[in-house]
């Protein structure tokens, strides 16, 4: 157990990762969930959590909140374990499912209630601020809301909840684009009050706009992990430039792969590092034009997917999950 | 710890109470009723001493009612009356509510996802159990004290109905403990269900099989037996009301100790995977195999039991009649021979097994308006299914299922009845089970019609079968009039190994059901969906 787990003093507190998980395992009768998963979500960051359907987010948050309990690893969650302690760990947390189920006979300013209650106590302010930014009508039954509508309760009940640690499993599914502007914002002013969050999502705009690092997730094992500036950095940067005079041999060119060359236009991708050697390379070609794009956050993610599984990326093996953008480089771009 | 242990239980108690009182509150009252009306009745149809010799005849002569209600200790009292009539059967709707009400508020919340948003507050794992185990025990409380009262306004002594809620109270808790346990081991809340409600059921069977046969001294092997031991009418013995609070104990423990060993949302037994292909000629043929087929399935299976043991209990009736001297009597002055009095016992068993193959088919209708309310049938009508099509198999499955039901009870009494010479063939009782299946039909065309057109009423296809238990079952020993004893549809049907049986009154019986089908149909094309 790597931080601060026994009755330690409040020095070790601090330092304790939000939720630090090593090498977890989780099977489902002969199926198995997750495979070695490893996670850090340090205090006081955004950290998203990527992937595809399936692939293990919403099992390894239920094991997180210790609704499920771990076959293998270990699982740190605010410097506890969410298993034994799941009582005295919810008190300092919030939880947002990806599918809210409501009581059907029971309004939605009572089940904000409920949970605030279930929770030890909600800020009626916040609560009164959140339910007009998200127009909610809390006068209304379960059965009358709609998928949206039921989300936001749930939204509603856990951003009005004073804890350190937010849960949020595909919280804005439903949720049309305007309500999601708002809940980016409502999230961005969590963060400035130094709530941990960790936000699993398969929208990428939204954990793009918010996470401070990522973590992508693949059958059960994070394959990457990072700011994206650091993901950014292990992936390679694709450039176009119209040249006056054509090199002979593009593929010798400085840290260069994939290159084709069509009349006077080069296109390829570059290691990041070496973009500046390619730059002076190209100069004496001459320029015409040139685009230099970063990858996006999408074109990290899909080449974590596109490929059988365990035949790409670092997450085949699961041995070197975890350490920032390590193997990268591994997984070709097609 | 204790605090730990249930931390969120207060907070979590009183929602949910308020939710589910609408829910608990017919069990209350049916069962209430039920030794209400005992008592007022005896005062009215058995006042004085010649009524009630031929009552406690009656009921001596038919070892049917020693099944369901089992041993009669004192036929001259409302209260010993309320005893036999009340006692066995109220604890039975006792055990039902419970296991209803812990099931539906631990697996089947997590089956729904209510729970999930709750586990994630600060509750303990056992705190939602433990809500669900508390609600049904104050529900079963609230039963004994109802019950209590009510006796007692209508004249029963004090005493003997505080016993009589008591014992309510204590099944009520015993099932309570049923359904904790079943919660845990089940794969989800439909089959926690039928594990529970089938221990009460096979619990309750073993009980009455020991009272039809003249083994009442046995019958403290049994929990129902315990409740029934406590007799508050004639010698109460109170102590013992402690077994079933014991027994209560110890399931609950049990259950949380598995609790602490499962996954949420999963039980014991792990899941495994199914095929990844439907080859399915008709996908609404397998939409209602897999919402119907296995609580079919598990019906069947009770029906082979029931069946079995019904029909054991009638070779072994000249047994009874000679251990009880007044039916010795009876049979030696020559009014009534064995067999005579055997196929009354039958018939009055097939017309039981009528009710609970109506059971199946009410069940299998409701069964399709949960599917509508958790929105699973939207996207068969959605795709190119009509409403008539989706309703018609649904029509065809629970009018189906009761008539195999009572084909394969009947084939077993029979089979098992007929070892000894009861002057009955084989053919005579399986054709006369059969025979009960357009008046079962009827009972299951009011859910058709309910559900079809107006399901805010789905209470009362319910109360439909309740009532025609008691007018088939009781009606005739309270003397009811004819034209009250028709209302049951089961009265209509004709002893078919009577040479002059007629078929009219079944012939009406049958036209009624379709009637009422038809008028389902009608309905479910019309109205709007949940």
């Amino acid at each position: 157990m790597p931080w601060g787990c026994g009755p330690g003093g409040h020095s070790v507190v601090v330092m304790v990762n939000a939720i630090e998980i090593d090498g977890l395992v989780k099977r489902f009768g002969s199926f198995t969930a997750l495979n070695g998963l490893d996670l850090q979500v340090r205090t006081g960051e955004v950290h998203g959590l990527l992937g595809p359907n399936g692939a293990g987010k919403s099992t390894a948050i239920r094991v997180v909140l210790g609704l499920l309990r771990a076959d293998g690893g270990s699982v740190s969650l605010l410097g506890g374990d969410p298993w034994r302690d799941a009582v005295a760990l919810h008190r300092r947390l919030a939880y947002v499912p990806g599918d809210v189920s409501l009581w059907p006979g029971m309004t939605g300013g009572e089940a904000i209630d409920l949970l605030g209650t279930l929770r030890g106590g909600l800020d009626e302010g916040r609560r009164a601020h959140l339910l007009e930014r998200f127009e909610l009508d809390p006068t209304k039954k379960g059965r009358s809301y709609s998928k949206g509508n039921r989300q936001k309760v749930a939204i509603v009940a856990a951003l009005a909840s004073d804890v350190e640690l937010l849960v949020l499993d595909e919280p804005t599914s439903g949720l049309d684009p305007l309500m999601e502007a708002v809940f980016q914002d409502e999230i961005a002013a969590e963060k400035a009050r130094g709530r941990s969050i960790l936000l699993s999502s398969h929208i990428l705009t939204e954990v793009e706009a918010l996470a401070d690092r990522i973590s992508i997730i693949r059958d059960g094992v994070i394959v990457d992990s990072g700011t994206l500036d650091q993901m950014r950095a292990h992936a390679r940067t694709s450039v176009t430039a119209r040249l006056t005079r054509q090199p002979l041999q593009p593929h010798a060119l400085p840290g260069v792969s994939g290159a084709r060359l069509d009349g006077g236009l080069l296109t390829c991708t570059v290691d990041p590092h070496r973009l500046s050697d390619l730059m002076g390379t190209l100069a004496a070609y001459g320029i015409e034009s040139l685009t230099v794009s970063p990858p996006s956050l999408e074109d990290l993610f899909l080449r974590h997917y596109d490929g059988p599984s365990g035949s790409n990326g670092a997450g085949g093996s699961g041995g070197s999950a975890g350490s920032p953008g390590a193997g990268l480089d591994a997984g070709a771009p097609a | 710890m204790t605090s730990e242990r249930l931390a969120g239980f207060r907070p979590l108690l009183q929602a949910t109470a308020r939710q589910d009182a609408h829910q608990i509150a017919p069990w209350v009252m049916l069962t209430s009723v039920l030794s209400m009306t005992s008592v007022l009745a005896f005062g009215w149809v058995f006042p004085d001493p010649a009524s009630q010799a031929v009552l406690s005849r009656n009921v001596a002569s038919n070892p049917a009612f020693a099944l369901i209600f089992g041993s009669a200790r004192d036929l001259t009292t409302a209260e010993g009356f309320n005893d036999w009539r009340a006692l066995a059967l109220g604890g039975f709707f006792a055990g039902l509510m419970a296991i209803f009400i812990v099931v539906r508020h631990s697996r089947g919340d997590e089956d729904s996802g209510q729970a999930e948003l709750i586990a994630s507050g600060v509750v303990s794992r056992h705190t939602r159990l433990m809500v669900a185990v508390a609600l049904a025990g104050i529900a079963s409380v609230a039963m004994g004290v109802v019950t209590t009262i009510l006796t007692t306004a209508v004249g029963s002594t004090f005493l003997a109905a505080l016993g009589m809620g008591a014992t309510y109270t204590a099944s009520g808790l015993m099932f309570a403990g049923v359904g904790a346990v079943a919660a845990q081991v089940g794969s989800d809340a439909h089959s926690a269900n039928t594990m529970a409600v089938g221990a009460l059921g096979a619990l309750f069977l073993v009980r009455g099989y020991l009272d039809a046969t003249g083994n009442e001294d046995w019958v403290w092997v049994t929990p129902f037996g315990w409740t029934q031991s406590v007799h508050p009418a004639t010698d109460p013995a109170w102590l013992w009301l402690l077994p079933p609070l014991g027994l209560s104990a110890l399931l609950v423990g049990m259950a949380n100790l598995l609790l602490a060993r499962r996954d949420f949302g999963l039980g014991l037994v792990p899941p495994t995977p199914g095929p990844a292909r439907g080859g399915f000629a008709s996908p609404l043929a397998a939409v209602a195999r897999l919402l119907h087929g296995p609580a079919l399935l598990t019906w069947a299976l009770g029906f082979v039991v029931i069946g079995a043991v019904f029909g054991f209990i009638a070779t072994s009736l000249g047994e009874v009649f000679g251990k009880n001297p007044m039916m010795a009597a009876v049979l030696a002055s020559g009014q009534v021979t064995t067999g005579v009095l055997t196929a009354e016992f039958l018939a009055m068993l097939l017309r039981m097994m009528g009710i609970i193959a109506a059971v199946v088919g009410v069940q299998a209708v409701m069964r399709f308006y949960t599917e509508e309310l958790e929105h699973r049938v939207d996207p068969l009508l959605g795709a190119a299914a009509s409403r008539t099509r989706v309703f018609a198999w649904t029509a065809g499955v629970a009018l189906l299922g009761p008539a195999l039901a009572l084909l394969i009870g009947g084939t077993m009494t029979g089979l098992v009845a007929t070892r000894q010479d009861i002057g009955l063939s084989v053919g005579d009782v399986i054709r006369q089970a059969v025979a009960e299946t357009p008046a079962v039909w009827v009972l299951v065309g009011i859910a058709l019609l309910v559900i079809g057109a107006r399901p805010a009423v789905r209470l009362a296809p319910w109360l439909a079968v309740v009532a025609t238990f008691a007018i088939t079952i009781l009606g005739p020993l309270f003397r009811l009039w004819d034209w009250i004893l028709g209302i049951s549809p089961l009265w209509h049907v004709p002893t078919v190994s009577a040479p002059d049986a007629s078929y009219r009154g079944l012939l009406v019986v049958g036209l009624l059901a379709l009637v009422l089908v038809v008028a389902g149909f009608a309905g479910y094309r019309r109205r709007d969906l949940a």
